[in-house]
C-alpha cells in the first residue's frame, strides 16, 4: 500500500508542475505535428507535385481515347506530368506497384466504339476509364484522378448532348489543359458537376490501388509514436532521476527513517515514474488519433506495446540514476542514452534506414523495438501475435534494467 | 528508575579509514529530553543516523523502547519520530498533503489520520495555512511542519537534529518552546546541537561530543563542577586573523592562563580565577602591543567545560 502512496505522491507532484506538463504532454504533440508536417511527403515517399510519373495505356482504337492522350500530354500539363505511353497494362501496373510511376491510365480496346453506340442508342452500356494508382502516395493519385475524371466528365457531357462530333469534342478537351492549371479550383467543380451529371454519365472511372493497400499513409503514424517514444525516454529519465532529487531535498533520508522497507521506497519512486509515463502516452495517443486523425490499430496490443515501453523506459532510467553519482550526472548521462536511442531508434529517420554496421546497436535500444511494434500497428494493422516478440524483448530489457537499479539503489541506500 | 527509552552501547561507525563514531555509549530516561553538544563536524548526525535506521552501525547496538536497531528496524522506526536537520518536507504539495503522506508511511490512515493531522497542525500553529503549499510558507513556518511530521504518529521518543539552525530569532524561540511543551507532556527527546545556549536551557543531561568521542556526559551542574575552579576571560582586542591567533598562542604561557582559543573576535581564556589573573592577562596582551576593547568574565558553563575538555571553542 505503501508503494502506491508514494508513486501516487510522485504523479501529482509531476502534474501540478506547470513545466512538466508542458515539456511531457504538450511538447510532443506540437514536435510530432512539426515532423510530420515537414516531412510526411518525403516520407510518404512523395515528390514534389511536378512531373508526376504516369503510365498512359491507350488500347482504343477509336479517336475518343486519344482526347486523354492528348489533354494528358499537353504542353499546359507538362509540367504536372510526365507521361510515358505504353501498350502493355501489366508493364504499366508493375511499375506502379513499384513505384516507379505514381498511376496508370487504362483506356480499354473498344471504347470509343461502346461509347458512340451508347450515346446513339441511349443504352445503359458501362463504359470504364481505369486510374491505377499508389496506394502509399496520397496527393499525387488524388491529382491524377481528378484531372483524369475531369477530361471524362467534359466527354460525357459533350457526348450526351449530341450535339457536336468527335472533332468538335476533341477541340474543346484540348481547352482543358489551362484550367488544370488550377486544381484547386477544378477539384470542387469536378465533385459539383459531378453530383450534378450523377445518372447521366455513360463513361465510368474507375481508381484502384495496386499492390498491398496501407490503411493509413499519415506520416504521423510514424512521427506520433516516434516522436512519443523520445519524449517517454526524457520524462522516464527525469522521473526516475527524483530519486536523486529526494536524496538531495532531505525527503528520502527522512523516508528511510520511517518503517517503510528501502524496497517499497524504490519501488514507488518507480511506480510513481511508470504511472506519469503512462498517463504521458495515453494523452498522445488521444491526442494523436483526435489532432491527427490517426489510427493506433488493435487497442489490446497498444496498451501492450504502451505497458512494455513503459516499463523498460522506466527501468532504464533508475537504471541510469542508479549508476549516476548525482542528479547532475544522471541529466547528463540520462540525455545523452536517450539522445543517441533516437537517434538510432528510428526517432528522426527510418531504422531500416541506417548502414547495415550500425543496426545490431538500433537493436539494443528500447526505441527501435517499441517503435517497430507500434508501426506494426499503426501501418501494418497487426494483431496481438503479431507484437510478441517486441514485447519479449522490451519486457526483457525492462526486468534487467529493473533488477540491477533496485540492487544498486538497495546498496547505495542502506549503508 | 525506569528502563531507558534509549540505550546505546558501543555505538561506532567507520567510512572507510575515516572513524566517524568511536564507541558512544549513553541513555535516555522516558520523558528527558537528552542533547548531544558538539561542534560541526563532531558526530551527532552520525549518531542520530545510526539510531534512526538511516546507517548501520559498524561495531555496537542500540536499544530503543526495547528495540535493537540493527536487528529490529521496523519496531525501532514506529517508536521513533525524527526531525532531520535540512527541512525534509514536498514543497509543491500543501502542509496536510504533506501530513497525510508521511502518515501514511508510518501506517496511519482514516479518521486516525485525519485527527493527527489536525492535533499536529496545531502543534505547529499552521492548522490556518493547512491547504497552502509549503513553497510559499516561510522559512519558520516549513520547520514547523517539519517538526510536526516528527510528531504524527507519536513516537516515544523524537530525535531532533540541529532543528533551529539557519532559524531567525524568533523561529528559533518558538522551536525551543515547542520543545520544552512536547517534553511538558512526556515525550523523550534526543536533540543535538552546537549552541551551548540552547542545551543548557532545554536539557535535564548533556553528552559532549567532539572528534566522534562522547568526551562528557551529566547534567549541566555535573558538567561545570568538572571545571568548577576555572573561569572564563572574553577579551575582545584591536587584533584579527593571524595576528589574533598569534597573540591568542602568546597568551597560554602568561599567567593562570590554562587554555586560550579565539571566539568571535576575541579571546577566550581559561584562568583560575578571573580577578586575581585579571592584571597579568592585560599586562600581557599590552605587551603584543594589542588594545583591549571590552573584557567579560564568565561563570563556569558548557563552553568552558568544552574548552577545558578539547582546549577549543565550541565553534571552533
Amino acid at each position: 500500500m505503501k508503494i502506491l502512496h508514494i508513486a501516487w505522491k510522485d504523479t501529482i507532484t509531476r502534474l501540478r508542475d506547470r513545466r512538466a506538463i508542458i515539456g511531457f504532454l504538450l511538447a510532443p504533440l506540437v514536435v510530432a505535428g512539426l515532423i510530420g508536417a515537414a516531412f510526411g511527403p518525403a516520407f510518404r515517399g512523395e515528390r514534389p507535385l511536378s512531373d508526376i510519373p504516369i503510365f498512359l495505356v491507350n488500347e482504343d482504337t477509336g479517336e475518343i481515347g486519344d482526347i486523354y492522350a492528348e489533354v494528358l500530354s499537353s504542353p499546359d500539363l507538362d509540367g504536372l506530368f510526365a507521361v510515358t505511353e505504353s501498350d502493355d497494362l501489366a508493364a504499366a501496373r508493375a511499375a506502379v506497384e513499384s513505384g516507379d510511376a505514381r498511376a496508370a491510365v487504362h483506356i480499354p480496346a473498344d471504347f470509343s466504339e461502346d461509347l458512340l453506340a451508347a450515346a446513339q442508342t441511349a443504352a445503359d452500356v458501362p463504359v470504364t476509364v481505369a486510374v491505377y494508382t499508389d496506394p502509399t502516395a496520397s496527393i499525387s493519385p488524388f491529382i491524377v484522378s481528378a484531372v483524369v475524371e475531369r477530361i471524362t466528365l467534359s466527354v460525357n457531357t459533350l457526348m450526351l448532348s449530341g450535339q457536336i462530333g468527335t472533332n468538335q469534342a476533341l477541340s474543346h478537351a484540348a481547352l482543358l489543359g489551362p484550367a488544370l492549371a488550377e486544381l484547386d479550383s477544378i477539384v470542387p467543380q469536378v465533385i459539383e458537376a459531378q453530383a450534378e451529371t450523377a445518372g447521366q454519365t455513360s463513361i465510368g472511372l474507375t481508381r484502384l490501388a495496386l499492390g498491398e493497400e496501407e490503411t493509413d499513409a499519415n506520416p504521423f503514424s510514424y512521427f506520433a509514436p516516434a516522436t512519443a517514444i523520445f519524449f517517454l525516454m526524457f520524462s522516464m529519465m527525469d522521473s526516475t532521476r527524483s530519486i536523486l532529487q529526494e536524496e538531495t531535498m532531505g525527503t528520502l533520508p527522512r523516508l528511510i527513517t520511517t518503517p517503510t522497507p528501502v524496497s517499497h521506497i524504490l519501488l514507488g519512486k518507480i511506480g510513481g515514474a511508470f504511472l506519469t509515463g503512462i498517463l504521458q502516452f495515453l494523452v498522445l495517443v488521444l491526442a494523436s488519433a483526435v489532432i491527427f486523425r490517426l489510427d493506433w490499430g488493435n487497442p489490446l496490443a497498444l496498451a501492450a506495446v504502451m505497458l512494455a515501453t513503459v516499463f523498460a523506459a522506466t527501468s532504464l532510467g533508475a537504471l541510469i540514476s542508479a549508476l549516476a553519482r548525482n542528479e547532475t550526472q544522471a541529466g547528463i548521462l540520462g540525455s545523452a542514452i536517450t539522445l543517441v536511442s533516437a537517434a538510432l531508434g528510428g526517432t528522426f529517420a527510418q531504422a531500416s534506414t541506417l548502414p547495415a554496421f550500425m543496426q545490431p546497436f538500433s537493436k539494443m535500444t528500447i526505441n527501435r523495438w517499441s517503435l517497430d511494434a507500434f508501426l506494426e500497428l499503426t501501418f501494418g494493422q497487426a494483431d496481438m501475435a503479431a507484437i510478441f516478440p517486441h514485447l519479449g524483448v522490451l519486457l526483457g530489457m525492462a526486468a534487467v534494467f529493473f533488477f540491477v537499479a533496485l540492487v544498486l539503489f538497495q546498496r547505495r541506500f542502506v549503508r | 528508575m525506569a528502563d531507558p527509552i534509549l540505550r546505546a552501547t558501543g555505538l561506532s561507525k567507520r567510512f572507510g579509514s575515516q572513524q566517524a563514531v568511536k564507541q558512544v555509549s549513553f541513555d535516555i530516561q522516558p520523558g528527558e529530553i537528552f542533547s548531544l553538544l558538539g561542534p560541526n563536524g563532531a558526530g551527532k548526525t552520525t549518531t542520530i543516523s545510526m539510531l534512526s535506521g538511516l546507517l548501520i552501525p559498524t561495531e555496537g547496538d542500540a536499544l530503543i523502547a526495547g528495540h535493537s536497531v540493527t536487528r529490529q528496524a521496523a519496531a525501532v522506526k514506529q517508536a521513533i519520530g525524527v526531525v532531520p536537520q535540512e527541512i525534509a518536507l514536498y514543497p509543491s504539495i500543501s502542509a496536510r498533503e504533506n501530513l497525510a503522506f508521511w502518515g501514511r508511511m508510518y501506517g496511519l490512515g482514516g479518521a486516525h489520520l485525519k485527527e493527527r493531522i489536525a492535533a499536529t497542525l496545531e502543534v505547529a500553529g499552521l492548522a490556518d495555512r493547512a491547504d497552502d503549499l509549503v513553497e510559499t510558507f516561510s522559512g519558520g513556518m516549513k520547520r514547523r511542519i517539519n517538526i510536526a511530521v516528527g510528531l504524527l504518529h507519536q513516537p516515544q521518543i523524537l530525535f531532533m537534529d540541529e532543528p533551529t539552525v539557519g532559524n531567525d530569532p524568533q523561529s528559533r524561540r518558538r522551536i525551543l518552546d515547542t520543545v520544552k511543551d512536547l517534553n511538558r507532556h512526556g515525550l523523550a527527546v534526543l536533540y543535538t546541537t552546537h549552541y551551548m545556549e540552547e542545551a543548557e536551557e532545554l536539557s535535564h543531561r548533556i553528552g559532549i561530543i567532539d572528534n566522534g568521542e562522547l568526551i562528557a556526559l551529566g547534567t549541566q551542574a555535573e558538567l561545570t563542577r568538572t571545571v568548577g575552579e576555572f573561569d572564563t576571560l572574553h577579551i575582545t582586542v584591536d587584533r584579527e586573523g593571524d595576528a589574533l591567533d598569534a597573540l591568542c598562542r602568546h597568551m597560554e604561557g602568561v599567567g593562570e592562563v590554562s587554555h586560550c582559543t579565539t571566539d568571535n573576535g576575541g579571546l577566550l581564556l581559561q584562568v583560575k580565577d578571573a580577578n586575581a589573573a585579571l592584571a597579568g592577562v592585560v599586562a600581557g596582551i599590552a605587551a603584543q602591543g594589542a588594545r583591549i576593547r571590552d573584557i567579560d568574565i564568565r561563570e563556569p558553563n558548557l563552553e568552558a567545560v568544552f574548552l577545558h575538555l578539547t582546549g577549543r571553542a565550541l565553534r571552533d
